[in-house]
C-alpha cells in the first residue's frame, strides 16, 4: 500500500532547497511570495542563492545536509525543490530516509527530482509530487492553472486533468498507480536501487533538449528492460527542444514512440500537459489515477 | 553451443582454478569459445548494422584488408540509406544475419558505428554463430554487440576502428593511424597482444587479471537492465566516450556505480574522453579523473587513464571477452593478453 504524506493546511511550512543545480535567490522570489500568499510559511535553505561558483548549488555535502535536515525537521511539512538541473544522483545514496519513512512529507519537483520520486516510491512506497518548481512562477505565471494545480495537490484536492486528443492516441480506460518523470533520468536509473517497477502502472514520460536518436535509444532501453511490457497505460508528456542529427533521423518523436509501443494493447496518449514548459500539471507519483482516452478527449482523474 | 550449456560442462574445471565463488564467470583466459583466428585468403564481410556509409568510403579499408591477404565480401547494407541508418531495420538485420550464418565468412567488420545496433540485436538469431563463432569487429555503437555476445554467449569479439577510420592515402597517414589499424590485423591473425601506454599521475597502481569487457560508456549505460547488459564481475572494464558533458559523464559513472558494476572489477581502464565544454556559468568543477576516482576510491583494483582506446586516432584493437592482465605502475602501464 502506498503511503500518502499528510496534505498541507494553512500555516504549514514548506522548505525550499536546491539539491542539484544553482539558482539565484531572486529567481525564486515570486515563488516564495506566492506560497506565502497561499497561507504557507516558507523556510528558505542556504543552497538557494548560495555563493557556489560552479554548476551546483553547493557542495555534495552542503546539498545533502540541507535536504537531510528538511527531511528530518518535524517543523517542515513539505519540501519544494527550487530547481532541477543535475545533482540528485550524486547524493541520493547518502541520504537517510529513516525518519522520513516514519513521518513522510511531500517532496515536490520534477526533471532531476525524478530521482527522488523514483527512489522513495520504489524503496519506501511513499507518494511524492511531480510538479512545477520555483522558476515556473515567474513572468506572471504564478496564477496559471499548472501552478494552481500544485496548490490544489498539496491541499489534498484530487487532480482532474483533461487534454486534447492526438492522432496517435490509443483509446481505452485503465486505472493504476502513476509513476514516471523525465525520460533521461528514468533510463539512467535502470539497474540502480532507485529503478522503478512499472508493472500494472500508469507510466508518464517527458523530456527536453534531446536528440531524436538519443530518445529512440532511451526508449529501446526501457523497452528491452521490460518497462513497457505490462503497463496499465502510457502517458506521453511534452518532448520539447527536440534536436536532430545533421542527417535527419527521419521520424518525429511521436512516431519514434509510436513505433516502439505499437505492439502493446494498453491506452496511450500523446502531448499530455506534463513537460519542461509551462504546461506541467502536478501529478502524484504513487497516486491512483484513471486514464481515459477516447476520440474526443483525454482525462486523467485521481481516484 | 550456448554459454549456459558450456558453463555447466566446465564448472568443475573452472571452480578448481578459482578461489572465490565465480560461478558466473569463466576463468580469465578461458572464454567459452574463441572464434578461430584468420589466415590468408579468409573472407571478411563488411556490413552496416547502424549508420549509413557509401561504397566509396569503404574503399580504403577494402584495399588494406586485401593487402593483408584477406578476401572481402560487401554486404547489401553498404551504400543503403534509410535516413541516418544503413538501410531499414529489416535490411540491416538480414545483412548481418546472413553474415553470421554464412560459414565461408570468417569475420564481420562493421563499416561504421553511429546509432542503430540496439534496434536490431534482439531480432538476430545467434544459434549458428554460437556453434561456429567468428570475429565481429567494431566499436562505439557496436559496443552493443560486444556486450551482448559476452553476456549471453561468452564469445569474444574485437573492439577496434572500422572502415571509416582507414585513411584514403596510406602513405600520408600518421604513424599512429597506421599502427592502430595494423593492430586489427595482428589481432585477427591471432597474435598475442600487449600494449604499453602512458602513465597518468592519477592512476591507481596495481595488477588485475580478468576477462576484458567494455566499450562506449553511453552505449553501456543504455544497455542497463536489458538482455545485453554488461557483466563486469571479476573483469577488467574499459570505457571511452565522445561529445559528452562532464555532468553527463558523471551521471553515467553513477549509473555504473549504483548498479554495482564497479564494485567487483579486476581493473578499470579509462580510454579517451572527448569532453563537451561546459556551458558558460554551468562549470562542472571536476575533472574526468576526479569524476572517476571519487566513484572507485574505496576499491582496491588498478585504475588507469589515457589508455589508447576511443574516438581518436590513438585507438588500438582490443579483444573483448579474452583474459588480460592489466598492470599499472608508476613507471609503466601495460595490458597483456593471457595465453
Amino acid at each position: 500500500m502506498i503511503k500518502i504524506p499528510p496534505y498541507l493546511k494553512k500555516g504549514d511550512t514548506i522548505g525550499l532547497t536546491c539539491p542539484a543545480g544553482y539558482m539565484a535567490g531572486e529567481k525564486a522570489a515570486t515563488c516564495i511570495e506566492t506560497l506565502q500568499q497561499w497561507g504557507f510559511e516558507v523556510m528558505v535553505g542556504k543552497t538557494l542563492g548560495s555563493n557556489s561558483v560552479n554548476y551546483f548549488s553547493g557542495t555534495d555535502e552542503e546539498r545533502i545536509n540541507e535536504l537531510q535536515a528538511m527531511l528530518d525537521d518535524d517543523g517542515i511539512n513539505a519540501i519544494l525543490c527550487a530547481r532541477g538541473g543535475y545533482g540528485v544522483g550524486r547524493i541520493i545514496d547518502l541520504l537517510d530516509f529513516t525518519k522520513f519513512k516514519k513521518k513522510p512529507k511531500w517532496i515536490i519537483g520534477y526533471s532531476d527530482i525524478t530521482i527522488l520520486h523514483a527512489h522513495i516510491y520504489s524503496r519506501y512506497k511513499i507518494a511524492s509530487l511531480h510538479s512545477p518548481m520555483a522558476a515556473a512562477f515567474n513572468e506572471g505565471e504564478y496564477k496559471n492553472e499548472f501552478i494552481r494545480s500544485l496548490r490544489q495537490a498539496i491541499l489534498g484536492k484530487k487532480g482532474n486533468y483533461k487534454c486534447a486528443p492526438h492522432l496517435l492516441n490509443r483509446q481505452g480506460v485503465s486505472i493504476g498507480e502513476l509513476v514516471g518523470g523525465n525520460l533521461s533520468i528514468l533510463a539512467h536509473l535502470v539497474g540502480t536501487p532507485s529503478d522503478v517497477g512499472t508493472k500494472n502502472k500508469l507510466l508518464f514520460i517527458e523530456d527536453i533538449g534531446e536528440l531524436i536518436y538519443s530518445t529512440d535509444r532511451m526508449l529501446y532501453q526501457l523497452k528491452r528492460s521490460g518497462k513497457f511490457n505490462n503497463l496499465a497505460g502510457l502517458i506521453i508528456g511534452g518532448f520539447t527542444g527536440v534536436k536532430d542529427t545533421e542527417r535527419p533521423f527521419g521520424k518525429s518523436i511521436e512516431e519514434v514512440i509510436n513505433d516502439i509501443i505499437k505492439e502493446y494493447e494498453y491506452p496511450v496518449c500523446f502531448n499530455f500537459p506534463v513537460s519542461h514548459e509551462k504546461e506541467n500539471y502536478a501529478l502524484k507519483i504513487g497516486g491512483k489515477y484513471q486514464l481515459s482516452i477516447n476520440r474526443k478527449i483525454v482525462k486523467l482523474s485521481e481516484k | 553451443m550456448n554459454r549456459k550449456n558450456f558453463l555447466s560442462s566446465i564448472v568443475p574445471f573452472s571452480a578448481a582454478l578459482t578461489s572465490g565463488n565465480e560461478k558466473d564467470n569463466v576463468e580469465p583466459g578461458f572464454p567459452a569459445s574463441i572464434p578461430p583466428y584468420l589466415k590468408t585468403g579468409d573472407i571478411i564481410g563488411i556490413t552496416c548494422p547502424a549508420g549509413h556509409i557509401t561504397i566509396d568510403d569503404i574503399q580504403p579499408a577494402i584495399v588494406k584488408l586485401k593487402e593483408w591477404g584477406f578476401n572481402v565480401t560487401i554486404g547489401d547494407t553498404v551504400g543503403k540509406i534509410d535516413f541516418t541508418f544503413g538501410g531499414t531495420d529489416e535490411e540491416r538485420v538480414n545483412d548481418f544475419q546472413q553474415m553470421l550464418d554464412n560459414k565461408s565468412i570468417k569475420a564481420i567488420l562493421c563499416a561504421r558505428g553511429g546509432y542503430g545496433m540496439v534496434r536490431i540485436v534482439d531480432r538476430m538469431n545467434f544459434k549458428k554463430f554460437a556453434s561456429h563463432p567468428k570475429w565481429i569487429i567494431g566499436f562505439s555503437d557496436i559496443t552493443v554487440m560486444h556486450s551482448h555476445l559476452d553476456r549471453n554467449y561468452g564469445i569474444p569479439s574485437l573492439h577496434s576502428k572500422m572502415c571509416n577510420s582507414f585513411p584514403d592515402d596510406w602513405s600520408k597517414a600518421d604513424p599512429i593511424q597506421k599502427e592502430t589499424i595494423e593492430s586489427i590485423c595482428r589481432c585477427l591473425m591471432g597474435e598475442r597482444m600487449r600494449y604499453a601506454f602512458t602513465v597518468n599521475p592519477r592512476n591507481t597502481a596495481g595488477i588485475g587479471r580478468g576477462i576484458l569487457v567494455g566499450g562506449n560508456l553511453k552505449t553501456l549505460e543504455s544497455l542497463a537492465g536489458s538482455q545485453s547488459d554488461i557483466i563486469t564481475k571479476n573483469k577488467i572494464l574499459f570505457v571511452e566516450d565522445t561529445g559528452e558533458y562532464l555532468y553527463s559523464i558523471d551521471r553515467m559513472f553513477w549509473n555504473l556505480k549504483r548498479s554495482g558494476k564497479l564494485s567487483a572489477l579486476q581493473g578499470l581502464i579509462i580510454g579517451g574522453f572527448k569532453i563537451k565544454k561546459d556551458d558558460e556559468g554551468e562549470e562542472f568543477g571536476k575533472t574526468l579523473e576526479e569524476i572517476v576516482l571519487e566513484k572507485v576510491d574505496k576499491f582496491k583494483y588498478p585504475v588507469c587513464f589515457d589508455f589508447p582506446v576511443g574516438h581518436q586516432k590513438n585507438n588500438f584493437a582490443l579483444k573483448c571477452g579474452i583474459g588480460h592482465t592489466l598492470s599499472v605502475h608508476s613507471n609503466e602501464c601495460t595490458l597483456t593478453e593471457i595465453r
